[in-house]
């Protein structure tokens, strides 16, 4: 955009470059500086020895990659019913689901805190992962059907005409053409029950069942105040999602901003 | 995409196998869908809307959340108390001040940026990476670190006195007057990244011949951002603004971590504060009928959203 051509303004321009990352690497790099204080490499063993480690990485994988499977598995079939289906009534029923795609989670708060404590669903993942999905269907849902909306009905008519019933045109004609959306959804569902904090807070007190997102305040509980500990915790939880962004930029960046124009 | 689109029918109904169906069961054939979406509906209606129904009964309440305990209906005193009460009205205000601050000095700083990178820029790639990197990290995972950077004996002190602002130094997150603009400063720095790669993406659909003739006509690269690039990313700054608005609602985790939305309710959303109220204070109607609010106010965000996006196609 800027066109540049003497040296001193292509220098002037590096340099507005670099003045304005710097605020966005800095808390990165105190971050790391702030966990060697002390003991130096010695937080990261306090941290390792504690043995909590791979249980919230165990326990953030599985309540992943189920939100995953489950918002992934109601969307495809939502999207191609709504696209592609009659459905009696089918614009209530969609308004329906639209209608719930600026909830917060502490709109929910309150009833699932009433249902876990009373119903005794405390430390069953399954009361943070079934919440994290329904928070995000409508959104996906809303995405996936305007890409299904813009896959051509001819294709699917020829299958019918060789006798494919709904399920065979789903499975062999439209699913095989949806690999752009379907990273989208992963990438969205990935970030949203990775990152969450306030369902897996409130759900989830026991050590054995606790997530990532849990492990810096683990720390401030367990040895109170004991700053450094917190922050080799924060960089241990860090560290994999920056390797997994860097691994997957360009899915990443695609189907974050692909969602968010939607 | 929002009416209904023209693909009523497949062609006839053909049943597995082969024969046609006929006209003998309308309901049947326009139920055909039903299962699909059925998952999806009850996943939603189950936990979602299940949820705000309770919720509508439980704001009529006093009660402590325990089932072993009565809970006394008072009818709409949570209400009354509602719109009385000064620190939801804090709240209110909070938020909408956040809003608009951190939506516009992410347009700001996402535009510019965009703009630079679009230049001819050494490392782009590392840069583009590190601006992004906070998008992706769990604001819970930040949290402790920039609690860290901005306290007392922290980073951003010890940055201010070596370049001879120590005047200023201050406990930043116990101070009720800077709380609030560090909690933006996160947030900025959390999001930016995304409004970057929004703005980059626009940029590189622009004609580089209009902006060609520009030059070629004299402006100068400021005048060309800001008269030709600006005005034609409008759909990106409308959807973003709509994000933002739903966003600055959602707020609950980076004022939970950092500032537990206080000190003196300083940095009191409503998510912190409902989340306070029913788990500090037991006071479980009140924090319904403070969900219900938020609720009323995160669906006008989303009308607004479904009438932007329409207009912004159609336009």
């Amino acid at each position: 955009m800027f066109d540049v051509h003497g040296r001193a303004s292509r220098i002037g321009l590096q340099l507005l470059a670099t003045l304005m990352i710097l605020p966005f690497l800095a808390p990165l790099v105190f971050g790391v500086q702030g966990s060697l204080g002390g003991l130096g490499l010695g937080n990261y063993a306090k941290v390792f020895n504690t043995g909590i480690v791979p249980t919230v990485f165990t326990n953030s994988a599985i309540v992943s990659v189920c939100t995953i499977a489950i918002v992934y598995a109601c969307t495809m079939l939502a999207a191609f019913g709504f696209s592609k289906l009659r459905i009696l009534g089918r614009e209530v029923w969609f308004w329906a689901l639209l209608a719930a795609l600026t909830v917060p989670e502490a709109v929910i708060l309150t009833p699932l805190f009433v249902v876990a404590s009373n119903f005794d669903l405390y430390d069953e993942l399954l009361a943070v992962i079934l919440p994290l999905a329904a928070l995000q269907v409508p959104f996906t849902v809303l995405v996936a059907r305007n890409f299904f909306d813009g896959i051509p009905n001819e294709i699917m008519e020829a299958a019918r005409v060789d006798g494919a019933n709904d399920a065979q045109v789903f499975w062999s004609v439209v699913l095989p053409l949806t690999l752009p959306i379907t990273a989208v959804i992963i990438v969205f569902t990935l970030i949203s029950s990775w990152n969450s904090y306030l369902l897996p807070m409130l759900m989830l007190t026991d050590q054995s069942k606790q997530v990532v997102t849990l492990l810096p305040s683990f720390f401030t509980s367990q040895y109170t105040n004991d700053q450094t500990g917190v922050l080799a915790a924060a960089v241990i939880t860090a560290v994999p999602e920056v390797l997994v962004y860097l691994a997957f930029q360009k899915y990443f960046e695609r189907g974050l901003a692909a969602g968010a124009l939607k | 995409m929002s009416t209904a689109p023209a693909h009523e029918t497949l062609g006839r109904p053909v049943s597995a196998t082969g024969r046609p169906k006929g006209r003998s069961s309308p309901l049947g054939a326009r139920l055909r869908g039903v299962p699909w979406v059925l998952p999806a509906i009850v996943l939603v209606i189950g936990l979602i809307y299940f949820p705000i129904g309770y919720l509508g009964y439980a704001s009529t309440l006093d009660w402590n959340g325990f089932i072993l305990s009565t809970p006394t209906s008072i009818g709409d005193a949570n209400y009354a108390k509602m719109f009385g009460d000064p620190v939801f009205w804090n709240a209110l205000w909070h938020t909408v001040l956040f809003y608009l601050i951190t939506f516009s000095v992410q347009t700001f700083i996402g535009f510019t940026f965009a703009g630079v990178m679009h230049s001819r820029i050494r490392l782009a790639n590392a840069y583009k990476t590190i601006v992004f990197i906070p998008v992706v990290l769990a604001p819970a995972t930040m949290a402790p670190v920039f609690r860290q950077v901005f306290d007392q004996f922290g980073q951003f002190n010890w940055l201010l006195s070596n370049i001879g602002l120590g005047s200023l130094t201050r406990p930043w997150l116990a101070d009720p007057t800077t709380a609030m603009p560090v909690v933006m400063f996160i947030t900025v720095w959390e999001w930016t990244g995304l409004t970057f790669i929004l703005y980059y993406a626009a940029m590189s659909q622009l004609n580089p011949e209009i902006l060609e003739a520009a030059r070629v006509d004299g402006a100068s690269s400021f005048r060309v951002l800001r008269s030709i690039v600006w005005p034609m990313c409008k759909g990106t700054t409308a959807a973003l603004a709509v994000l933002g608005l739903i966003g600055a609602l959602k707020t609950f985790d980076i004022p939970y971590l950092v500032t537990h939305g206080g000190p003196n309710h300083a940095t009191e959303f409503l998510g912190t504060y409902i989340y306070y109220v029913m788990a500090q204070q037991k006071h479980f109607g009140y924090a319904a009928t403070l969900a219900i609010a938020l609720l009323v106010l995160a669906v006008a965000g989303g009308v607004l959203l479904r009438t932007s996006t329409s207009r912004s196609e159609k336009g």
